[in-house]
């Protein structure tokens, strides 16, 4: 299952699951009234139970289900609101610590890396984390998707673990984000909530009314009570659906742990200790319960049933059938799936394999190559600013004199002395390069108070535009910034995939494919062939847009609509631009900065290939 | 029937202070995060100190009071930071914090006034380096301590607003979050910087 077919699978199920709670309220409605009915329309002696709901007045039916149905939604609405606020406000509502990005803490400092790794292999951006001061082995994720995601670790984890178990850990939870596993979780956690209110009412009233001399005493006792049974039978059952969703895609995450880190050591080690540590993955906060199934091993024993997780012994023969002997392999792992990046072009030449999966080994090589001044800048909040003014800095000395100008006046005390010696390092750097150091920066940036982003940004935008232009590469390097940083600073942008033909973005498809081919070769018909290429696996006809320039108002706008396509239109999207690029077997660095921006922008990871 | 529009009204009420509560939490989570961030590169600072102290010391024999001066300095500021780093945003510990850092940048502007005397000292190449190293590290601070600023208005800024203010003294957060300010920020900015 690659990445479009995950969120997919998502989707469907988030579907399922509302439509399951759509039920569950229409039966609390149902149930309510019933309550209402029995408990205080006066009943007249002799007509019977069911008499006296048939010729219950209207209007009770209507207040009754009128005030569930309000209940439900406002409760329902709050929570929704409080996780508007992404990974981040999840995160910090189980009392998580930020790791700087610039820790002494060795340990700390590992973790961060491993964390790094694994988003640059899954193309994906580099996740703030947070420490969790528990001392069991535990970790989650959270947010709504790839640019709002957070990674939280347990002491224990970083305290017990070795780092190939770490690694196993992190890839597991970059699953779940890239599962989408988080966005479905985020609204159950908001409608379960919902049905909680009605049994927490329950018990307000009863226990109010206890005290009440009002002719209806009874009468609300038990109104309080059957309130109270709904209201948390309710909540039970919400939670065994969550549960039973929850279980299925733990044991998806681990098979796609192993995946990425192209071992079952790390991860079934990382299980075993959980066996073996005396506090296991046990969390302690009790904020922790709602977002149980975020995390990698279970946070409570429960019951199979109401189990978020599935028993630790079932996951690790998943993974190493022999452990056990004669194990059940109720589920195998096929680690061999899909080996990455078949064919032999250079480095980052091809960008076909655009899936769920990561490629830690081109991802390790890549930082270990990087240069090591420009990787410690991009760690360093205070140095990632001038190294990314550094990066826009134009080649012309004009423009960079004007550019250099802005910087003295406009950015805080100290970077501009910093972005000479940024400008000298970056040299040498080409732009595949020079991105790889803004996605290391962009947890770093992350770390700024929202007024030092927007001076931040408000500058970078100055030094694009300083030479009345926009190449491309400074578009995806602006891309990238406010796609990731206004996702954390303001907030995240939520695609809801609502366009399903191809069909109705025919024009800016065809726009950008084009744009593709007039980059990516010289010969009007190498442009030609490649474009068509591409307009093959999109299925479109549109005929190829000669483009005198490079315009990036017409690009954002093309891809303003496109990021609304749903996962299957947007997988074949993006197989079309890989069409496009690789049509004349290599990847030029204007390329590769194109298809990167296009990626970003639609949410889409890009793992590295060999 | 009134039973369920009140009912619902006070649900609403219920979660709307819920919601202050939350919103609160966050934002002082958010600008404790931030402190460790000052934490982090002062530290950093205060590491720096003694290697400057030791490598002044070959040059400058005849001024142990001037280096005593700084070492002292520098001890209390890292207790003022340990102390400080419990409690971020208490006015008392900030303010605590804020003195031993003052008293630190006078002992330094001191021996750097000091330095000027031994020009083979300046010439160094290991004292050149320690003191860009340690400007790099005030720019540092100063950035963190603005994004720490920054995010502690912001939180004060809340916990002022009506209607946070009505709850958030019964919430626990009973006064504003302590800003850092240092003395004279723009002196202690230029402090360590090595006249040569």
């Amino acid at each position: 299952m690659n990445f479009f077919q995950a969120q997919n699978k998502a989707r469907h199920n988030t579907r399922l699951l509302t439509a399951l709670f759509i039920g569950a309220v229409i039966s609390l409605v149902l149930l309510t009234n019933l309550l209402v009915l029995v408990f205080f329309v006066d009943s007249m002696p002799g007509t019977s139970l069911v008499n006296q709901v048939v010729n219950a007045p209207s209007q009770v039916w209507i207040y009754t289900s009128l005030g569930v149905v309000g209940l439900i939604a406002v409760a329902s609405g709050f929570k929704f609101l409080a996780l508007q606020g992404g990974g981040k406000a999840v995160a910090e509502s189980l009392g998580g610590v930020l790791i700087h990005q610039n820790t002494r803490d060795s340990q700390q400092r590992q973790l961060l890396n491993v964390v790094e790794e694994m988003a640059i292999a899954a193309g994906m951006p580099v996740p703030p984390v947070y420490l969790i001061r528990e001392n069991s082995i535990n970790a989650f994720a959270a947010g709504f998707g790839i640019h709002d995601a957070v990674i939280g670790i347990n002491q224990g984890t970083i305290d017990l673990l070795n780092r190939q178990e770490l690694q196993g850990v992190v890839a597991h939870e970059f699953s779940h984000i890239l599962n989408g596993d988080m966005r479905i979780n985020l609204r159950i956690i908001a409608l379960l909530n919902g049905i909680l209110i009605l049994g927490v009412i329950g018990g307000g009233l009863m226990r109010g009314s206890m005290f009440s001399r009002s002719r209806d005493r009874g009468a609300l006792i038990a109104l309080g009570i059957g309130l109270l049974i709904i209201g948390y039978g309710g909540t039970f059952f919400g939670q065994l659906i969550k549960a039973a969703v929850s279980r299925q895609r733990e044991y998806l995450a681990d098979a796609s742990a192993v995946q990425f880190t192209r071992s079952t050591q790390g991860i079934a080690n990382a299980l075993k200790k959980i066996g073996t540590h005396s506090t296991g993955s046990r969390i302690e906060s009790p904020q922790a319960d709602e977002n149980s199934h975020l995390f990698f091993g279970a946070i409570r024993s429960f019951s199979s049933m109401m189990a978020t997780h599935p028993p630790l012994e079932a996951r690790i023969k998943a993974l190493d059938p022999n452990w056990v002997p004669s194990a059940d392999q109720g589920k195998t792992i096929s680690s061999s799936r899909s080996a990455p990046g078949a064919s032999g072009f250079a480095r980052g030449a091809a960008v076909s394999q655009l899936s769920g999966s990561a490629n830690l080994p081109a991802a390790q090589r890549m930082i270990e190559t990087a240069d090591a001044d420009l990787n410690q800048a991009s760690h360093d909040t205070f140095e990632a600013r001038a190294l990314v003014y550094a990066m826009l800095l134009s080649h012309d000395d004009a423009v960079r004199g004007n550019q250099i100008q802005l910087i003295a006046q406009l950015a805080e005390p100290g970077v501009p002395e910093l972005v000479p010696n940024m400008y000298r390092l970056l040299s040498d750097q080409d732009h595949q390069d020079k991105l790889l150091h803004l996605e290391q920066a962009m947890p770093t940036l992350k770390e700024m108070s929202r007024a030092q982003y927007q001076r931040f940004y408000d500058l970078t935008a100055k030094l694009i535009v300083a030479d009345k232009a926009v190449d491309i590469f400074e578009w995806v390097v602006h891309r990238l910034i406010t796609q990731e940083l206004y996702a954390h600073f303001v907030k995240p942008h939520r695609s809801n995939g609502r366009i399903t033909r191809a069909g109705k973005v025919a024009k800016q498809a065809g726009l950008i494919l084009s744009l593709l081919a007039t980059v990516g070769a010289d010969n009007g018909d190498d442009q030609v062939s490649a474009y068509q290429r591409g307009q093959k696996i999109w299925g479109g006809s549109a005929h190829m847009a000669r483009l005198k320039y490079f315009d990036h108002q017409a690009l954002n706008q093309a891809l303003e609509r496109l990021r609304e396509l749903n996962a299957d239109l947007k997988q074949r999207f993006i197989d079309a631009c890989s069409g496009v690029v690789n049509a004349d077997g290599k990847l030029t660095s204007q390329e590769f900065s194109l298809i990167k921006g296009i990626a970003v922008t639609l949410g889409c990871p890009l793992p590295p290939v060999d | 029937m009134e039973m369920i529009i009140i009912l619902l009204v006070l649900a609403l009420l219920a979660f709307w202070v819920a919601r202050i509560y939350n919103q609160l939490v966050e934002l002082q989570n958010r600008h404790e995060n931030g402190f460790s961030q000052i934490e982090v590169q002062l530290k950093r600072r205060y590491d720096l100190i003694p290697n400057l102290v030791e490598t002044a010391k070959a040059y400058m024999n005849h001024e142990r009071e001037t280096l005593e001066a700084v070492i002292n300095a520098r001890n209390d500021a890292v207790a003022g930071l340990a102390a400080a780093a419990g409690k971020p945003g208490d006015a008392a510990a900030m303010s605590e914090l804020a003195g031993a850092e003052g008293i630190l940048g006078s002992a330094m502007s001191r021996f750097n006034v000091t330095m000027e005397a031994y020009p083979d000292l300046k010439a160094s190449a290991n004292m050149a380096q320690l003191s860009e190293e340690l400007t790099s590290t005030e720019n540092k601070v100063a950035f963190a301590r603005q994004a720490f600023n920054d995010q502690v208005t912001e939180f004060n800024t809340y916990r002022n607003s009506f209607p946070p203010v009505l709850f958030a003294s019964t919430f626990g957060f009973s006064s504003d979050a302590a800003l850092m300010e240092f003395e004279d920020s723009q002196e202690i900015q230029a402090a360590p910087k090595v006249s040569f």
